[in-house]
């Protein structure tokens, strides 16, 4: 009997592994990075009763984010694997099948429009750095807000909305491949507005954790420090 | 009221002033594209149904590409090349080989550089690679320090322009032209830009000796040889894989990345891992499937019975190797980490394209690509006057643009104007085949000048603290200006590119062509148009 309690006392729910954005992964506590103020004394601007749900929300769109990513970055893998099977087989037993075509880019499709909103979060798309490496952390956060609000969220928003009735047409009419033996095509079209919301989430997301590091929260997620990508 | 003559020159300005902020690429080129697309309905130009033209071609064009589809897989089979020592084991069988030689090591690191580049080959990899081998041997003999940064930076770069590069796919894609053709002429450029460096380095040889002396070779005889052939034959085999396969209309370029990956991983297998007994009978039994499967194509047939057999033991063996790959543990994590740098790159890329191809449809809406033409062609100078200003221009732009940047928000703009201007010279097929090649020479450069390119930035991470930066970029100088003499060479001689494209070479080049840029209202996708080549 004793056993049986201890094994029920060794597993306490914990909400935290079903949820794991919920958990406090930056300090809360706001610490002054920078003085703001005239004087020179240190000042702290808001408190934590506003950022906090706004910091756990931006957790909760992170961690989405994250998972759809690493599922992306297995159908790269597969990709890669469909495709050259599919290459050997139609050499060698002169199998071949649209449909193993058509997924190639239906999984290609999916990296491009999913994985556009985590590669934000790891703030790895390519800019033109010459004007931006000269400035200062706090003024490339600065830039980086002012290009979410003007640039990224109007423009995700507004082509993901162009982007609806091109997706519902194709998804009301139940369209198909028109090649033999090609896939349903509406859960690719699907991507492209979801991509977009996706994207306009992250978007919101590292707007809330930019504008907290500038409050002085200290934002572990945040990568502020952008290098140019390999080529 | 704005009228629309204006328009594309302001869209124009703003794209360089959104670019110009350093807010990412993709993003304010969509938005830059949006905006003045609302300032155009606003005006009455267009109405938002012309607008409703972007997602149709972001899927049609971007989506559905299956060009665009070759760039995870030629950068995850860089990625996995990069790490698995092949680069490592040229180096040192060719230095081997030239060592002796006045200028050996130089000769060296451009051979190999070429030959790298024609399996795969990113700029970074390439460079780093070779970078960490030859310079400390070249430190140890008293190589000029200047020399020996500047030939590892521009053989490094020169991956760029050698077949199969993914510059020229990506190229071929905007330009509406086959990868096949843009490859063929790529070789002719390719080939003289290494005959122009070794020139070069011939040239050191001969008016500064000391510079560059020759090194004793440590191997002479048997064990020479088998390093040589242990370098080259691995690269031979991915080169046909990836090269071959494509030239002999036997696979797409995307396939080809697809199967070059799969062969870098074997290669990956054969030199990193402990062979266990049953391997090394699968890679025995793979091999001799190959001669097999090569014997009954020639003799039989490709699809009769013994053909099928030896396939079917090559592709077990391939399969086995591929899972050995896996489990092997540091292999799998190259593997595992290649794919992630792989999504968050693809994606990235893409992204621009997505960008851009906002800008370009509200552009292509004001009549924006009337006013280039307009200008392009008003130039004095007739075709030299047109090909010197846009080559002035990539070089500038190159400055502070990427390449995938430069390949698609310049390259859609200036490919209809130099359709009409270079037809008269090397006619109607060659024309733009003739451009994107020199477009791609020139573009060398962005890796190469100083303060901004990037083989600069890999060699200053790899090599010892002790060698200045300004060694670095007083080193790279002279090799920018052969970049440049090869940008020259080809404008003014169009036979180094349309050579190998002239020449009936075998294949009807119909046979891999890939037709991108689908219709562009049409809402559904135009079928993947690269069915088994018959």
């Amino acid at each position: 009997m004793g056993a049986k309690g201890a094994f029920l006392e060794s597993r306490p729910l914990n909400p935290m592994k079903w949820f794991p954005f919920a958990e406090a992964s930056g300090s809360l506590h706001p610490i002054v990075i920078e003085s703001r103020h005239p004087s020179g004394a240190k000042v702290q601007i808001g408190g934590t009763r506003f950022m906090a749900p706004l910091l756990a929300f931006s957790r909760f769109v992170d961690w989405i984010n994250q998972n759809i990513g690493k599922v992306c970055d297995w159908l790269v893998l597969l990709a890669v694997l469909v495709s050259s099977v599919n290459a050997m087989m139609r050499y060698g037993f002169d199998i071949s099948s649209n449909a193993w075509l058509e997924l190639q880019w239906y999984m290609y499709a999916a990296i491009v429009m999913l994985g556009a909103s985590y590669t934000l979060k790891r703030n790895e798309h390519v800019r033109v750095d010459i004007l931006y490496m000269m400035l200062s952390r706090r003024g490339q956060i600065q830039l980086d807000i002012a290009g979410i609000i003007v640039f990224l969220l109007p423009a995700c928003i507004l082509i993901g909305w162009l982007s609806w009735p091109f997706f519902y047409q194709s998804f009301h009419m139940n369209e198909w491949s028109s090649n033999a033996g090609g896939l349903l095509r509406w859960p690719v079209k699907f991507l492209i507005p979801l991509g977009f919301g996706l994207l306009t989430l992250q978007g919101i997301s590292e707007l809330i954790k930019r504008v907290a590091a500038l409050r002085g929260y200290d934002i572990p997620d945040l990568e502020a420090h952008y290098e140019r990508p390999v080529q | 009221m704005i009228p629309l003559e204006w328009m594309p020159a302001l869209m124009f300005a703003g794209l360089v002033v959104f670019l110009i902020i350093g807010f990412p690429v993709a993003f304010s080129l969509a938005s830059v594209g949006l905006f003045f697309g609302m300032i155009s309905m606003a005006q009455g130009f267009f109405t938002i149904d012309f607008m409703q033209a972007i997602p149709g071609r972001i899927f049609g064009s971007i989506l559905a590409n299956d060009l665009l589809l070759a760039i995870p897989f030629f950068t995850l089979m860089g990625a996995i090349l990069e790490k698995c020592g092949l680069a490592e084991d040229m180096l040192e069988s060719m230095g081997q080989l030239f060592g002796p030689m006045k200028g050996g090591l130089g000769y060296s690191v451009i051979i190999v550089g070429f030959i790298l580049g024609a399996i795969t080959g990113t700029v970074a990899a390439q460079v780093i690679a070779m970078a960490l081998i030859t310079m400390p041997v070249m430190m140890r003999y008293n190589y000029n320090i200047r020399y020996a940064t500047g030939v590892l930076a521009a053989s490094g770069t020169i991956t760029q322009l050698v077949p199969p590069s993914l510059v020229l796919v990506v190229l071929a894609d905007q330009l509406g032209r086959s990868v096949g053709d843009m490859y063929l002429g790529a070789w002719g450029p390719s080939l003289l830009q290494i005959a122009l460096f070794a020139l070069y380095t011939w040239f050191i040889t001969i008016i500064r000796p000391q510079d560059l002396p020759p090194v004793p070779r440590t191997l002479t005889g048997r064990p020479l040889l088998i390093k040589c052939m242990w370098g080259i034959i691995p690269a031979g085999v991915l080169i046909f894989l990836v090269l071959g396969t494509i030239m002999l209309g036997l696979a797409t370029p995307t396939e080809a990345g697809a199967l070059g990956t799969v062969g870098a991983i074997i290669l990956a297998v054969l030199r990193n891992t402990q062979m266990t007994k049953m391997d090394k009978t699968a890679y025995a039994a793979g091999l001799v499937a190959v001669a097999g499967c090569l014997v009954a194509a020639y003799t039989v047939g490709m699809k009769t019975v013994p053909f099928r057999i030896s396939f079917s033991v090559f592709f077990a063996s391939v399969i086995w190797l591929c899972w050995r790959a896996w489990q092997d543990k540091p292999l799998h994590d190259l593997i595992v980490e290649g794919m992630r740098a792989t999504m968050r790159i693809t994606s990235m890329v893409a992204f621009i394209v997505v960008g851009a191809t906002c800008f370009s449809i509200v552009f292509a809406g004001v009549d924006g690509n009337l006013w280039v033409e307009h200008g392009l062609t008003s130039l004095p100078g007739g075709v030299w006057g047109f090909l010197i200003a846009v080559n002035l221009l990539v070089f500038f732009l190159a400055f502070f643009l990427d390449f995938f940047e430069i390949a698609f928000i310049i390259v859609p703009m200036l490919a209809p104007v130099a359709q009409k201007v270079l037809e008269p010279v090397v006619g109607a097929d060659a024309a733009l085949i003739w451009f994107g090649v020199m477009l791609c020479v020139n573009m060398q450069t962005s890796f190469m000048h100083p303060p901004f390119g990037f083989a600069l930035f890999y060699l200053r991470s790899v090599i010892p603290k002790s060698i200045s930066s300004a060694d670095i970029y007083w080193g790279a100088l002279p090799w920018v200006g052969l970049q440049l003499i090869m940008v020259a060479i080809v404008i003014f001689m169009p036979i180094t590119v349309t050579f190998f494209l002239d020449k009936p070479h075998g294949i009807d080049p119909s046979t891999i062509r890939i037709e991108s840029a689908p219709p562009v209202e049409e809402d559904d996708m135009p079928p993947p148009s690269f069915g088994p080549p018959r």
